[in-house]
């Protein structure tokens, strides 16, 4: 029963969006009206799972003393005072929660994100080396949508830009497409046997 | 060939990182210390974006939903689109609306609101209207509810007032007034807008999406499904110079901000080194001349390397 029922569910809720998909019926609507009802009253589950999972993880931590478990502390911290800011406060302009936001969220994952920059600088330097004909065309065109990025590109010719926008749109394009014309077919596979109940791993516990 | 030059051709190829994150730091830094004047090419996948907005000037039937689906972390490239799209529709009296789907994107709706009003005198609930953070789980539902009534699909604003009863939703009804949807994100989420708000009810979609993320939007640029994208940086900047260019312009004959022109936009140089313009609304601009910078330094290491193996291995030959 553990797996026949959400099985059974899964499978007549599938077949039942299928049709409200193609059949514009006011039977239809009522049931899409019903199941966004139904939605909005689960989704503030996930977030309590969330949170008890984030405290059951890291609250293990702190009482084992694993390594580097003072970060759990921080983690935990962090979420207890941040979202007591949001309480006590609220989340307007000129608060606690959003000093938080301004001061520290901001410009901490801002920081993580610039880090690429270094990254890629390093690795473009490392990796693009003609070694042979496929690599020279890869770096020729990094080089020339490099250019066509920023103002200088347009400044040296006008044809880099355009050059630019040709491998994006030509040898990019066709590529993309491929791939996704790939997943697409991967995807409806996959609903296909999930819908038929042949695809069930998704359910866990092995077999 | 002397030792000590093919010594030094073996040394370029393999430089310490530490030095390439040095330059790399340096040449990002001074530029946005020291901002100077340099070309700012407006191409098409801005300006349809700008000209389909800036058809809704005045027209109280019309308006437009951005789409925050980013946190922090990607905001010096998504920012500067969002603050120039506010700041456009403020100028021109355009009705808009903002929804976000992540916790941490609810903070950057208000700042992103705050520092485009001050300048203008607008009211919430009445110009603009910020739905505030909606759960990712009810995107699907909001995204389809909004194709047959706005306010039924988001119940409440931000500030918990009923939807139904603000003065902004006259005329609001379902995607036919709410004709345009701007998705700004650091993935590919604008996918989900064309499958469900534009295959099944019309809407325009556009994008403003982070660099990296341009070439996975491409395809749906090509077909027409995203009426318009902002690429990065890059597209920030141009529509930072079209909002100074146009909507912001004024004279006698248009006090009101002028009507997109291919002529105007590729003449004119606006200046960022003055006060002429205010910090906000040229950070894009600032930060365009770093990233010049920057890949040209990359390019440089690059060439070096590649002179470095090229002169090694003719010598191993």
């Amino acid at each position: 029963m553990k797996r026949q029922i959400p099985l059974i569910i899964i499978i007549t809720m599938g077949f039942m969006f299928v049709a409200h998909s193609f059949i514009p019926h006011k039977v239809s609507a009522d049931f899409f009206d019903w199941f966004q009802d139904w939605v909005k009253a689960v989704s503030p589950f996930a977030v309590s799972l969330g949170i008890m999972s984030l405290f059951m993880v890291h609250g293990t931590k702190i009482k084992r003393k694993v390594p580097n478990w003072q970060y759990s502390v921080i983690t935990l911290s962090g979420l207890i005072f941040t979202a007591l800011a949001g309480f006590i406060w609220g989340t307007h302009v000129g608060t606690p929660y959003m000093w938080l936001f301004e001061n520290v969220q901001m410009p901490m994952s801002a920081t993580m994100f610039a880090l690429l920059a270094f990254y890629i600088a390093s690795a473009a330097y490392k990796a693009f080396r003609a070694r042979s004909a496929e690599a020279t065309v890869l770096l020729i065109a990094a080089v020339i949508v490099m250019l066509g990025q920023v103002p200088l590109g347009a400044m040296i010719s006008k044809w880099i830009p355009e050059a630019s926008t040709w491998i994006l749109n030509v040898p990019n394009l066709a590529a993309k497409r491929a791939i996704m014309i790939g997943v697409g077919l991967g995807i409806t596979a996959t609903s296909l046997k999930i819908l038929l109940g042949i695809e069930r791993t998704y359910l866990g516990g092995g077999d | 060939m002397n030792k000590n030059v093919i010594k030094f051709f073996d040394k370029i190829q393999n430089i310490d990182r530490r030095y390439i994150y040095i330059v790399v730091a340096f040449s990002i830094i001074i530029p946005l210390l020291i901002p100077f004047n340099s070309p700012t090419y407006v191409t098409k996948p801005t300006s349809d974006i700008y000209k389909k907005i800036d058809s809704f000037a005045g027209d109280k039937t019309k308006a437009i939903l951005m789409s925050f689906t980013h946190d922090a972390s990607t905001m010096p490239e998504l920012f500067p689109m969002e603050v120039s799209v506010l700041r456009h529709c403020f100028e021109r009296d355009i009705k808009v609306f903002m929804i976000c789907w992540l916790p941490a994107a609810a903070p950057l709706v208000d700042y992103a609101i705050n520092t485009a009003k001050e300048d203008f005198d607008v009211q919430a609930g009445v110009d603009y209207c910020n739905f505030g953070y909606k759960p990712w789980v009810l995107r699907l539902p909001i995204m389809l509810g909004m194709g047959d009534d706005v306010a039924k699909a988001v119940k409440t604003d931000s500030q918990g007032r009923k939807v139904e009863n603000l003065e902004i939703m006259k005329n609001i009804k379902n995607y036919d007034d709410l004709n345009l949807v701007i998705d700004f994100a650091a993935s590919s989420s604008a996918i989900q807008w064309i499958t469900y708000a534009r295959a099944r009810f019309g809407a325009n979609i556009a994008a403003g999406v982070t660099a990296v993320m341009v070439a996975d939007n491409y395809p749906y640029l090509h077909t027409g499904q995203l009426m318009g994208m902002f690429r990065g940086l890059k597209g920030a900047a141009e529509y930072e110079k079209m909002v100074d260019v146009f909507a912001a312009y004024e004279s006698e004959d248009h006090p009101n901000g002028r009507p997109f022109s291919k002529e105007i936009i590729k003449e004119t140089s606006v200046p960022i080194t003055g006060d002429t313009v205010p910090y906000k609304y040229k950070k894009a601009r600032i930060g365009m001349n770093a990233q010049s910078v920057a890949h040209i330094m990359m390019i440089f290491f690059i060439l070096l390397g590649n002179i470095g193996y090229f002169i090694t291995r003719k010598k191993e030959l």
